[in-house]
């Protein structure tokens, strides 16, 4: 039950992390394309 | 004529008991506090700075004896009800505020009471406006005092309270609820206080060992590195934006210990509740919770209109200056933390109107809720957004058609006008306390947007300045934006109870 937890809560700050470099990846190729668009 | 029957208010007096339990709880409040300030004490001790440690011995002592003396002469055993329990609320924050003051007063590094009285709401709401002089300088204790106050504040003062001081109260509720947390994570409020603690140990124990390894791979000694480490962390994470050097996040000059920061604020804007849920198993709920979905579409909305902006005046022309400086105070004011990669003049000298129009929605939306951000809320936004989608949808539908509207927060909801109703109200009410701090900005000879910008950042308990928030500003100014804080911090409620207990105190029956 313990290992359980555990995994899950490890899993959980992955997926949380996760989520917080997919908006800094969005935010990185709108950048990349305002340069090459010239926005 | 109706033949409805009007009933006239009466407005009734508070009675001794209700002093006493106010004093009571409140006492027992500000016991805590003191407890809290040996742990810069001790870390003073331990770099050997014996003033430093004296200074917080000195206002721990003072803090006890307040504390003790409340407890005993308000001694009693029955429970709270919902208007003391929020004026307990509103109260503790202001004596955590005064007591604060006195360690960072001592050390001679704010001009005046009121300017250490300033950083610490500043702190404990996790704004991050500050007035410090000399910051450079500053002892180790002090700064981890600065930096502790947001740790203590963003978790909110009545959950350390709930976790190691007060105990088996059916009131508690009552408190937890004044502190702008409407939401539960679990059915009883002691053990959810303790979730939101487990949360930000487990963060600030893998945050600490990563920024403290950049620092020293950066060149930083080890043990500095670490301090800062924390530092940042406890900022970063409880969305308040100090930082242990002048320059702020510009002082690294790392473009990791920049994504990593982005990472704990958007970490810190996250609603306690779907930490909860994720760490338990249900990770989809990051995907299509109402808030997460919210602040990924504000993010991006208002950074490119931001960007849009920067390059009209052409201040960041390559890709990675713009992710840099463009994308970091964005999300560092939608998170409402207040980090900066800038100087604070450059807000006025290099973004023009459109970008830092743009900035302003960003602090003004914030966070999510049952987080420590600050602002409208995402989950409000959503709320509104919804409610507008499904009076389009009934405008458009043939008019015997029932047009239910659904969200998903946590669980399936279907939209209800009560929770419309009250989101539109904080809504408001947020919006009313963002432009009454502009008029006074304007009041004292400052610009419209600079004044508007400054006001959000305060009431919204954001921290990025413009350049008004100095120790040199006016007075008046430094108490409007120590009550935007503190109404902003804890929506209102809890400081609109506070208003009416006095109001009944003078014209009650």
């Amino acid at each position: 039950m313990k290992i359980k937890s555990l995994y899950n809560a490890v899993f959980g700050i992955a997926t949380e992390v996760l989520y917080a470099l997919t908006i800094i990846l969005a935010a990185f190729l709108i950048c990349v394309a305002a340069y090459f668009l010239k926005l | 004529m109706c033949c409805g029957i009007f009933f006239k208010t009466m407005i009734l007096k508070p009675q001794l008991q209700d002093l006493k339990n106010i004093g009571y709880y409140t006492g027992k409040i500000i016991i805590g506090i003191g407890l809290t300030m040996l742990v810069p004490a001790v870390i003073g001790l331990l770099f050997a700075e014996i003033n430093p440690a004296l200074d917080f011995l000195i206002a721990t002592e003072i803090t006890l004896i307040i504390g003790l003396i409340l407890t005993r002469v308000c001694f009693t055993e029955k429970d709270l009800n919902w208007m003391q329990g929020m004026i307990v609320v509103s109260l503790s924050w202001l004596a955590a505020m005064l007591i604060g003051a006195i360690p960072l007063y001592l050390s001679g590094h704010w001009g005046c009471y009121l300017d250490a009285c300033f950083d610490v709401m500043s702190g404990l709401t996790t704004t991050g406006l500050t007035l410090v002089q000399d910051l450079d300088h500053l002892s180790y204790a002090h700064n981890l005092w600065r930096h502790f106050t947001p740790f203590i504040g963003g978790q909110g003062i009545v959950v350390i309270a709930l976790c190691f001081f007060i105990k088996g109260v059916s009131g508690a509720f009552k408190m937890y609820v004044g502190e702008a947390r409407d939401e539960r994570v679990l059915p009883n409020v002691i053990s959810t206080s303790r979730f939101i603690w487990l949360v930000s140990i487990v963060y600030l124990i893998l945050s600490t060992l990563v920024l403290g390894t950049v620092g020293i791979a950066n060149g930083m000694k080890p043990v500095n590195a670490f301090f800062h480490g924390a530092c940042i962390f406890m900022a970063a994470f409880d969305t308040a934006g100090f930082a242990p050097q002048s320059q702020n996040i510009l002082y690294y000059h790392s473009l990791l210990f920049e994504v990593i920061t982005i990472v704990i604020m958007l970490l810190g804007a996250m609603n306690f509740n779907l930490h909860y849920h994720l760490w338990t198993g249900n990770r989809r709920e990051i995907w299509r919770n109402i808030e997460t979905r919210m602040l990924c579409i504000t993010i991006v909305v208002i950074f490119l209109i931001t960007l849009i902006g920067l390059n009209q005046v052409g201040s960041y022309p390559r890709a990675l200056i713009m992710f840099r400086k463009g994308f970091y105070q964005v999300i560092s004011a939608h998170t409402t933390t207040g980090y900066m990669t800038i100087y604070a003049r450059q807000f006025i000298n290099d973004w023009g109107d459109l970008a830092l129009a743009g900035l302003i929605c960003a602090m003004a939306f914030g966070g999510g809720t049952c987080s420590t951000a600050g602002g409208i809320k995402a989950l409000r936004l959503g709320i509104i957004v919804k409610a507008l989608q499904q009076d389009l949808k009934r405008i458009i539908s043939p008019e015997p058609a029932i047009v239910e509207q659904r969200l998903h927060h946590l669980k399936e909801i279907f939209l209800e006008d009560k929770q419309v109703r009250a989101a539109l109200i904080i809504t408001l009410a947020y919006l009313a306390l963002y432009g009454v701090g502009a008029l006074v900005g304007m009041f004292y000879g400052y610009a419209f947007l600079d004044s508007l910008f400054e006001s959000t950042s305060a009431a919204a308990n954001v921290g990025l300045s413009c350049g008004i928030t100095t120790p040199g500003m006016p007075a008046g100014l430094k108490l409007t934006y120590i009550v935007q804080m503190w109404a902003g911090r804890l929506e209102f409620m809890s400081v609109f109870t506070l208003i009416g207990f006095f109001i009944a105190a003078i014209k009650g029956k």
